[in-house]
């Protein structure tokens, strides 16, 4: 085969690639591309479908509006009851999830059943269990308060007190996220050799200096990625909030995507809910650059 | 003290999903007694035949399959197409944008595209349609489909594609009787795992769909928005969505750790 003969081969190939690629881009701009700028041009206009004015464009008033009283208060609000959720999710299940990894990577005796069951609760439908966790916190016939009470501890009103909830929710999505933070770290851990902290025993460090002189500094890279995640379905989170709480009691656990949700689908101002969708999608932007760089970082 | 620890989180994790099903065949008195019964009750089939007797129930189930199905081979089809072309050939014309867009649409709250698509799909008249809500779920899911398929099919050598080319099999026959082979087991596991969450999916049937595409959760839902909380019936209805789940969960785990490690290791 000539050079020219390669080259022009190499290029055929190229181009069929991205004929394969066709129908996901096909998918992507209909039911991303095109919503997105029918959302940006919603969030120009004044359309509310709880009122009779005349829709027309109204330039950035209902950007203006974001920053303005009362509205800028509720979005102020929504965005620390996100911040909230997500330190204290984050403080929950990383220390968890990387701690179970720690156990079960040590290949002890029922290692892999302990592993079977611990991933369990990954995959089952949010609302569903979202239900019965509703059932169990019940304050006065929940088992949750029942168990608490056996142990000689007071149950608190779950779901009807501002940090109740909050807890509550946290609670409820640590309990089906940790099995994925376990899964990464589980497969970091596999990728460590074992000879330095092998060394490191051998010469009397205890198994604490051991995980976190030699074990953790390794992990960093995956612990990124996995905190990565975490921060975006966190971001994300509805069904388990709108289960639990619908960011009730009163706003104490209304995120910013529960916030979005009751402007468009209860309160019905279409155009102030697009306006808030726009300034979140902008939001998640930088999520490619900082995706990029937690892949160089694994591959280094 | 190993053993204790992960002992109690084995517990935490499972306690939940069984209190689900010990309450679906509980009878409404004991499901609310106190001390609660854990074990000591007389099991009862009444929830699931309430709920199996109403004809909305079981057009929901069936709703939810019929989905579920046609979605995840959509998805499976469409993003493996694009995984294969992904983990194959590093250069071509539109990689980096489709790349930057895959993360993009994972990273974005759904609620996000779901305010302007409302208003798309009734405009063009096809709001409460079950391919409506397919297309929908193939989009939705696609980014994570591919991210796992481009992970399985870099673990097949490529050598084992060249020594096929060499020996003179078509490009063609060299997918068929080479490549897919080698990937199926992965993606198998990709399609119960994509099937899953469709299956999971609330937020998109519950505010793009109606009567004619309810699923199972926003069936279950429901239940909440009528004030009785009708537990038992509630439960079998729950344990009905997620018993399946677990016993794929068990029997597909070995390709998930594997597919979903080496996806997000290597990003």
């Amino acid at each position: 085969m000539t050079a020219a003969a390669r080259s022009r081969s190499a290029r055929r190939a190229r181009w069929v690639a991205t004929g394969l690629t066709a129908p996901s881009w096909l998918l992507l701009l209909a039911l991303f591309a095109i919503p997105i700028g029918i959302g940006i041009w919603l969030s120009f206009r004044n359309e509310a479908l709880n009122s009779f004015a005349e829709p027309r464009f109204v330039g950035l008033d209902n950007y203006q509006r974001m920053v303005t009283e009362p509205t800028s208060g509720e979005l102020i609000d929504a965005a620390v009851v996100t911040v909230i959720i997500m330190g204290l999710g984050l403080a929950v299940q990383l220390p968890i999830g990387v701690g179970l990894a720690v156990l079960l990577n040590r290949q002890l005796k029922f290692s892999r059943w302990y592993r079977s069951a611990l991933l369990i609760p990954m995959l089952l439908t949010p609302v569903a269990v979202g239900l019965m966790w509703r059932f169990m916190l019940d304050t006065d016939t929940g088992v949750i308060n029942w168990l608490l009470e056996r142990v000689g501890l007071f149950g608190p009103d779950w779901l009807g007190s501002r940090w109740g909830a909050r807890v509550a929710v946290v609670l409820v999505d640590s309990w089906q996220s940790i099995p994925f933070v376990m899964l990464l770290i589980l497969a970091g851990l596999a990728g460590i050799p074992d000879g330095p902290d092998e060394a490191a025993r051998v010469d009397g460090a205890s198994s604490l200096q051991v995980f976190r002189r030699i074990t953790l500094p390794q992990l960093k890279p995956v612990l990124y990625v996995v905190l990565m995640i975490r921060v975006i379905d966190t971001f994300k989170l509805f069904d388990t909030i709108f289960i639990l709480t619908r960011g009730g009691p009163g706003t104490a656990t209304q995120t910013l995507a529960m916030y979005n949700y009751s402007l468009g689908f209860v309160l019905l101002k279409t155009s102030q809910a697009a306006a808030l969708g726009t300034v979140l999608a902008i939001i998640t932007l930088p999520v490619y650059f900082l995706w990029q760089r937690a892949s160089r970082a694994v591959e280094a | 003290m190993a053993h204790v620890l992960l002992g109690f989180a084995t517990l935490t994790a499972l306690f939940p999903v069984f209190w689900t099903v010990t309450t679906s065949i509980k009878t409404r008195e004991d499901s609310f007694s106190d001390p609660p019964k854990i074990v000591n009750f007389e099991p009862t089939a009444k929830n699931y035949r309430s709920l199996l007797g109403k004809q909305e129930f079981t057009d929901v189930l069936w709703n939810t399959v019929i989905v579920t199905v046609c979605s995840t081979i959509l998805c499976v089809t469409i993003g493996g197409l694009a995984s294969y072309a992904l983990a194959r050939n590093r250069l071509f014309p539109g990689r980096r944008p489709l790349e930057a867009g895959l993360v993009f649409v994972r990273a974005m709250p759904g609620i996000v595209i779901i305010v302007p698509l409302y208003r798309l799909i009734a405009d063009l008249g096809l709001y409460d349609s079950k391919p409506t809500m397919i297309v929908i779920y193939t989009a939705v899911n696609l980014p994570f489909a591919i991210w796992l398929m481009k992970s399985f099919f870099e673990q097949i050598p490529i050598e084992l594609e060249e020594c096929a080319g060499v020996d003179g099999a078509s490009r063609w026959t060299t997918i068929r009787r080479v490549v897919l082979p080698l990937a199926s087991p992965g993606l198998a596991a990709t399609g119960i795992f994509i099937s899953l969450l469709t299956w999971n999916e609330f937020i998109i049937p519950a505010l793009l769909g109606g009567n004619n595409t309810k699923t199972l959760p926003v069936y279950i839902s429901g239940f909440v928005a009528n004030r009785s909380f009708d537990w038992g019936p509630l439960a079998a209805a729950s344990s009905l969505a997620i018993v399946p789940i677990v016993i794929l969960t068990v029997a597909i785990q070995r390709r998930l750790v594997s597919g979903l490690s080496s996806g997000a290791v290597k990003g």
